[in-house]
């Protein structure tokens, strides 16, 4: 079985910069594996121990700048392979710098058709950033391969393959054929934390970097402006000489709030 | 004449998608696209110019040949559908194909004489991503179901049976109900969110007293849902399963997982009980009190209990 895993470096929400003017300082904010990307890989290599074969992780960095990111990049992608990837293939080009999934999503699947053909391709239902779900259908769309969204088990039976959707009101279960890309929810698995062999073994395998010309994209053109600003809380803290005086503050807060109607 | 196609492969959410639909429109035509059910004259003749419907459920791949059909036909300034997960995946697949930009889960939008300033949630909650678009660029957009507040128009439609459907790639061999509680959390005013705080499944009692008192829904974070089982999935709040947006929401004994705050960030407002100080869920509170669940909502509860009494 031949299995792609996409990974997105996302900013890491627990250390997010906040500048004291209270915008969001994204250059200064570490980046992490996406959250459900880390469930995608877990359930890729799952596959992999079961059927055999092997698992490649196919990344683009769309946070920069290069020069000062491209450690921290690599730190996650050696992180991803050491869970139980083989090889990486990664794309670091400063015309994706704050790319959307419209222009991450056509490099990536430029990359993956030149790297080869997989069986299954695996991603997350969405990344913990920016959060648009549109990347397994892009992908979809420009592979030309079928897709299914919203994976939380997964049974491979030869040539097919059955999915369990987590809608909204059931869980629907389809049968397709292989190749396939879908995306997993974050109740698919637990991802395993690597040992301490595996994470010395992990720099043994391969990254192989490529930019933009290399996988025959000459031009990529952000034609739009996206600024992030943090949402305000008042972030206040009610305290009292007891529990008593706290209840009445809070209560007195909703009111004036127009909240809470008695 | 363009216009703006706005669709969903069921039915019962497809007026969440007019108001957006009506605020962009100029020139266009509203093209409604989604399956039958027998008030679809009614639907159809309350906001849509055009309606083409499907005599039956289809499966997403179909709905996708479907649809570039009928954009390869219309030319589409915009293509909207509320933000079910069916609808993100066709409409995302088909916004590639026709090599539009989208945004996904829009929370407001605002015009001027050349740009769209979209406004979309991002980090989790914890910031909004403002996206200026030029308004000669064709997009994909969806919006978060029950977002904007849907007004009837009366229009005469043009309604249109779906006659040939396109061979799907999948079969569907089965379905599971989901478990359904009574409530509808996504409709309450006020919401109280349990959490891994609370230590075994009666001491929920504590939070349904709360919840009595203020008329409020209870609902809750991923552990109590996924790992105990204490709650039915239809409460859980969180990024893969639901976003609410009551006026006032109350977390307790929630640490702030990023899916939950994400998930509630559209509350009016946020108080937080937990008692742990450095809790992040704190971070993402209008109010926030530090104290033990165990003994604050029993004193919470009766205080409100003679508020009501007087």
């Amino acid at each position: 079985m031949n299995i792609a895993v996409f990974i997105k470096a996302s900013l890491n929400l627990n250390l997010i910069k906040v500048e004291s003017s209270g915008i969001i300082n994204t250059e200064e904010t570490p980046l992490t594996i996406s959250e459900y990307d880390k469930n995608a890989l877990e359930e890729g290599i799952r596959i992999k121990e079961k059927l055999g074969g092997k698992v490649a992780i196919f990344s683009a960095l769309t946070y920069g700048p290069i020069t000062k990111r491209q450690a921290d990049y690599e730190r996650i992608i050696r992180e991803a392979l050491a869970m139980g990837a083989d090889e990486a293939h990664i794309i670091l080009d400063e015309k994706l710098i704050n790319a959307t999934t419209f222009e991450a999503s056509l490099a990536l699947a430029h990359l993956t058709k030149k790297v080869g053909m997989f069986d299954i391709y695996i991603t997350g239902e969405a990344s913990m950033d920016t959060s648009s779900y549109q990347f397994p259908s892009r992908l979809s769309s420009l592979l030309n391969i079928p897709v299914v969204t919203f994976v939380r088990k997964t049974d491979i039976q030869g040539k097919d393959i059955l999915l369990y959707r987590d809608l909204e009101e059931e869980i629907q279960i389809i049968k397709a054929k292989l190749p396939v890309i879908i995306s997993v929810t974050g109740e698919i698995n637990q991802p395993r934390l690597p040992t301490l062999k595996q994470i010395l073994q992990s720099k043994t395998k391969p990254i192989f970097k490529y930019n933009l010309t290399d996988i025959d994209i000459p031009k990529i053109n952000l034609g739009r402006e996206i600024k992030i600003l943090p949402v305000s809380r008042k972030n206040i803290f009610i305290e009292g000489k007891n529990l008593e005086e706290v209840s009445e503050k809070l209560i007195d807060y909703l009111f004036k709030e127009g909240v809470v109607k008695l | 004449m363009s216009g703006i196609i706005v669709f969903s492969s069921k039915i019962k959410y497809i007026n969440d998608a007019l108001p957006l639909a009506y605020l962009l429109k100029e020139k266009e035509e509203i093209i409604g696209v989604s399956c039958y059910e027998k008030n679809l004259e009614e639907i159809a003749n309350n906001g849509f110019d055009v309606f083409y419907y499907s005599e039956t459920e289809i499966l997403n791949d179909q709905w996708y040949e479907i649809l570039i059909n009928i954009a390869n036909e219309i030319k589409p300034k915009y293509l909207i559908a509320p933000s079910s997960k069916d609808n993100i995946e066709i409409l995302a697949r088909i916004a590639s194909k026709l090599g539009y930009p989208m945004v996904t889960d829009v929370s407001n939008l605002e015009k001027t004489n050349d740009t769209l300033i979209f406004h979309k949630p991002v980090l989790g909650g914890r910031a909004t991503a403002i996206f200026k678009i030029q308004k000669d660029i064709n997009l994909a957009i969806t919006v978060p179901l029950r977002k904007f507040k849907y007004e009837a128009i009366s229009t005469k439609a043009k309604i249109l049976k779906i006659e040939k459907i396109p061979v799907s790639q999948f079969q569907i061999i089965g379905k599971e109900e989901k478990k359904k509680s009574a409530v509808k959390i996504e409709e309450a005013d006020i919401v109280i969110g349990v959490g891994r705080g609370f230590k075994a499944k009666e001491d929920l009692k504590l939070a349904f007293d709360l919840a009595e008192v203020l008329n409020a829904q209870v609902g809750c974070s991923r552990p109590i849902a996924a790992d105990y089982k204490w709650l039915p999935d239809d409460v859980w709040i969180g990024i893969s399963n639901k976003s609410i947006r009551p006026k006032l929401y109350i977390a307790v004994g929630i640490s702030g997982a990023p899916q939950h705050v994400s998930s509630v960030t559209d509350s009016k407002v946020i108080v937080a009980i937990n008692n742990d100080k450095n809790a992040p869920i704190f971070k993402y509170a209008d109010y926030c009190i530090v104290a033990d669940l165990y003994q604050f909502l029993p004193i919470l509860t009766e205080k409100l209990r003679k508020f009501k009494k007087s």
